[in-house]
């Protein structure tokens, strides 16, 4: 279960990321980031009460990022806890995405 | 659309002589396990975090390869990491590799040709029919390595597959791979299943050299 939620912020729009990416919930959190870039030129997942994330949600994550680019639209990611850290610090996603401790705006 | 395992199978089939490549046997035996987890996953049967593998769809794909490694799966709940699954599902790396073959046969990717060497030794051969396929997924891979983009999943999983059974440098000169080994490593690292198969090479290949160490 994942739930998302919208706030701009300082010329950011902040997507607040709640609950567990995994297989069942990576659809929604891609098709939320994704939107949200749509609607903004600097986005960022605050992930400060996401508890969990599996491959699945990683590569919703990634694909997110991925179409950022393609829309020249500045993500990042941000405020990331315990063993959501880990999986980002293991998979090495600070190659291809901006990774900050505490929201940039 | 192909199968990861078949991409990976038809990436090793040598274009000009049909013959199967299998540069580190081993390696190609981890990677094509690797390649049904990834073919699970991205059909919504399983999924995987830093060490766990989770079922989280017993129904069956429509693939059988598929289905049959699924099927296995859920009967045995005592296997719960991504490496002991790895283990378990390599001792049917044979079956694996005839399967995604079988099925590129009757796609019209390949054909099946048997004859004899020195009018004994069976050898057997699989010339390409169609070689789009190949070519298509040559180039997804060269795209992935040689742009500085992010790549689409598929691509990300199919890299991190063909670099440790040793298929990239069928696709890239050594100087283009050379050039671009700090991409391909970061690649690799995206996906739990490939660190695994990765760990299981290299554990697999300390071992062989300990064994050779004793018997020298």
């Amino acid at each position: 279960m994942i739930e998302t939620k919208d706030e701009t912020r300082s010329g950011w729009l902040v997507v607040h990321v709640r609950g567990r990416a995994d297989a069942e919930s990576a659809d929604t959190l891609e098709d939320a980031l994704k939107g949200a870039l749509g609607k903004s030129t600097k986005v960022v997942a605050d992930c400060a009460k996401l508890d969990y994330i599996s491959s699945a949600g990683l590569r919703a994550v990634i694909q997110a990022a991925r179409a950022a680019e393609s829309l020249n639209v500045e993500f990042a990611v941000c405020s990331l806890n315990g063993n959501v850290k880990k999986v980002f610090d293991m998979s090495g996603l600070h190659h291809i995405l901006k990774i900050h401790g505490e929201s940039p705006c | 659309m192909l199968t990861m395992l078949e991409e990976v199978v038809l990436l090793a089939v040598d274009e000009k002589t049909g013959s199967l490549r299998s540069t580190r046997e081993f390696a190609t035996a981890y990677a094509l396990v690797g390649a049904v987890f990834f073919d699970l996953a991205l059909s919504h049967r399983i999924d995987t975090d830093l060490e766990f593998v989770h079922i989280i769809d017993r129904a069956p794909t429509g693939n059988s390869t598929l289905d049959a490694v699924l099927a296995h799966m859920a009967t045995h709940p005592d296997l719960t990491t991504v490496r002991e699954w790895l283990e378990e599902i390599f001792q049917k790396r044979d079956d694996l590799e005839g399967e995604a073959l079988h099925s590129l046969i009757e796609r019209g990717v390949l054909r099946h040709e048997k004859s004899k060497l020195l009018w004994i030794i069976d050898v057997e051969r699989f010339p390409l029919v169609d070689d789009k396929p190949q070519q298509d997924v040559r180039v997804r891979l060269a795209g992935a390595i040689l742009s500085d983009e992010i790549p689409a999943t598929r691509d990300i999983m199919l890299v991190s597959i063909a670099e440790p059974c040793g298929l990239l440098g069928y696709v890239l000169s050594e100087s283009a791979l050379a050039a671009r080994v700090k991409r391909i490593q970061m690649l690799c690292n995206l996906e739990t299943i490939s660190r695994t198969v990765r760990s299981a090479i290299l554990d697999l290949e300390s071992s062989l050299r300990q064994a050779m160490t004793k018997v020298v």
